[in-house]
């Protein structure tokens, strides 16, 4: 591939969501100067939001700081539990066929419904919205790693098995650095779904903070009618999420770019 | 996961024979021989008895229709599947090694490691593998790709790492399931030039699987023909051409018409199917 190509490319991958994102702002501006131009509350302009983003920005971005260490945490311990369940399942037909079916109700089970149960336990507070982040970022990173681990060749597991290798060393050197592309994919659509968790967390639940995540203030400013701030919130969160998903598929691509496609 | 079936068919004999045939590198081949062998899975018949001799240092071709067991048959010469009947001789310390059809590399290491797969598996000491793996790697041409992926690799590169992994671990006998049926012919001519130069070489004990009855002749001392499933064996031939065997050998008029008589057995046994 030449430099030029590859950086028509790059330009291309940069450009083409930006002119998006500029069509998509102005179309904003035009709806909120003409048919929302006396009803602001409902759709403030552009410019009203980077106002409120200004005014409040300490408050916002503490809050968005509540909402990271939560999302943060509620993936990590998804991460930890997700990739163990699935190497424990790997290893054995029983416990797969035992557990698997409850790792997919894990991810039917009505999040809002359990929230109060959650409470029950865990109290209002911090640990409760972690706990509702890591549920809802559970299932892809189960299901994804048992899928990749349970991917390797017919003839490498063969290979493994006539020169005498063991369980742990074809799991070592065989089933989980040729599941790791498939880790990362569940990582990878995790990472957005544990800002979600913990901002319904939030508002199901509220947060041990005094001041709250970016689900309590989002509330807030909805009690509020300060309809800028909310947007100006919403942003965060999004592109919260946004980070925490561009900075697993670095993470990802460090550790497979080399040999997988996927990843390049 | 595979469980890891213990080589107990080696049997009894296996332990005698252990005794009488040194292990290559100490002097003598590894001969390998089967009697009655036969597989079934379930109510499927893959293999029917099957009595073979593989002289030790010699190079036997089996060809047959697809599903005839012959991937069955290198299966349990590997002592990756236990035979329903019969018992294979081998000597208990023999080292094997197996080429799969798709090269059944690791994509995550570089050649350089990927050489070192199996000897790592066996234990075999960091700095030996290494010297190891440079000098199979060099002996199939690919020296100076050290550090390449094997997605930067052509399909006859891909091969040729396979063999050179397998032929690194300096086994006794080598197993070989269709190894060449993915690669273009240009390739494929000189694939089995250098195959057979590393067999030569090294003295192993092959055992080759194909489709390409050509390629059969070209290489074996002794070509084996398997009847469609469920599969036995229905023709022997010994092949002459001894161990220096140059690519002209290919237009010769006897190695045409020993191709044209295994071809013909070949049909003969899709026919009765
Ligand atoms: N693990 C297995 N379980 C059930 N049937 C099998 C298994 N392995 C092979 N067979 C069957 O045995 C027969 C011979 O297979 P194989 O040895 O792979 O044939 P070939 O390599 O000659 O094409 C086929 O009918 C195949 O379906
Ligand atoms: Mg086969």
């Amino acid at each position: 591939m030449t430099d030029r190509l590859a950086f028509r490319r790059t330009a291309l991958n940069i450009a083409a969501p930006l002119f998006v994102a500029v069509a998509f702002v102005g179309l904003w501006y035009v709806l909120s100067v003409t048919v929302y131009a006396d009803k602001a509350f409902l759709l403030p302009g552009p410019v009203a939001v980077i106002k409120a983003m200004h005014r409040d920005f300490g408050t916002i971005l503490a809050a968005t700081l509540v909402t990271f260490k939560e999302a943060f945490s509620g993936y990590a311990a998804a991460t930890l539990l997700g990739i163990s369940a699935a190497a424990l399942m790997s290893q054995s037909r029983l416990l797969e066929r035992s557990f698997y079916p409850y790792a997919v109700l894990m991810q039917t089970v009505p999040v809002v419904a359990v929230a109060p149960l959650i409470v029950l336990w865990f109290g209002y507070g911090e640990t409760s919205v972690i706990i509702v982040s890591a549920i809802i970022s559970l299932f892809p990173i189960i299901n994804n790693t048992l899928l990749g681990l349970q991917s390797a060749s017919s003839s490498l597991v063969e290979l493994f098995a006539m020169h005498k290798a063991g369980r742990l060393t074809a799991f070592r050197k065989l089933r989980l650095p040729g599941a790791v592309p498939n880790i990362i994919a569940g990582l990878r659509i995790s990472a957005g779904l544990s800002v979600v968790g913990a901002i319904v967390g939030e508002f199901l639940i509220g947060s041990g903070n005094s001041r709250g995540g970016l689900g309590v203030q989002i509330i807030f400013a909805q009690g509020r009618m300060d309809t800028p701030l909310l947007f100006a919130e919403v942003i965060f969160a999004t592109f919260l999420g946004f980070g925490f998903f561009i900075a697993v598929s670095l993470v990802g691509r460090l550790l497979i770019g080399h040999w997988h496609e996927s990843a390049r | 996961m595979m469980p890891g079936i213990p080589l107990q068919e080696r049997g009894e004999k296996a332990a005698a024979a252990a005794a009488s045939a040194p292990r290559r590198g100490r002097g003598g081949a590894v001969s390998i021989a089967l009697s009655g062998v036969s597989k079934r899975f379930d109510d499927i018949v893959a293999l029917e008895p099957v009595d073979l001799t593989i002289k030790g240092g010699s190079f036997l071709a089996i060809v047959g229709p697809s599903g005839c067991g012959k991937s069955t048959l290198l299966r349990i010469i590997a002592g990756l599947i236990a035979p329903s009947s019969g018992a294979l001789t081998l000597p208990g310390h023999a080292v094997g090694a197996f080429v799969f059809q798709e090269a059944a590399l690791l994509p995550w290491r570089n050649v350089q490691a990927n050489a070192e797969l199996v000897m790592e598996l066996e234990n075999i000491p960091k700095a030996e593998r290494v010297k190891r793996a440079r000098h199979a790697l060099a002996q199939v041409g690919l020296e100076g790709f050290e550090r390449r992926y094997p997605h930067q690799l052509s399909g006859g590169m891909k091969m040729r790492l396979s063999l050179a992994r397998a032929m690194a671990l300096r086994p006794d006998f080598l197993l070989l399931d269709e190894p060449l049926a993915a690669v273009d012919e240009l390739t494929r001519d000189q694939l089995q030039d250098e195959l057979l130069a590393l067999c030569r070489s090294s003295g192993v004990t092959a055992v080759l699987v194909t489709h390409n009855v050509y390629e059969a002749v070209y290489l074996a001392d002794q070509v084996v023909v398997m009847s469609a499933r469920p599969g036995r064996v229905i023709d022997r031939f010994d092949v002459p051409f001894g161990d220096d065997r140059a690519p002209e050998l290919r237009s010769s008029p006897e190695f045409v018409s020993l191709a044209a008589a295994v071809s013909a057995s070949l049909r003969k046994g899709r026919v009765d199917d």
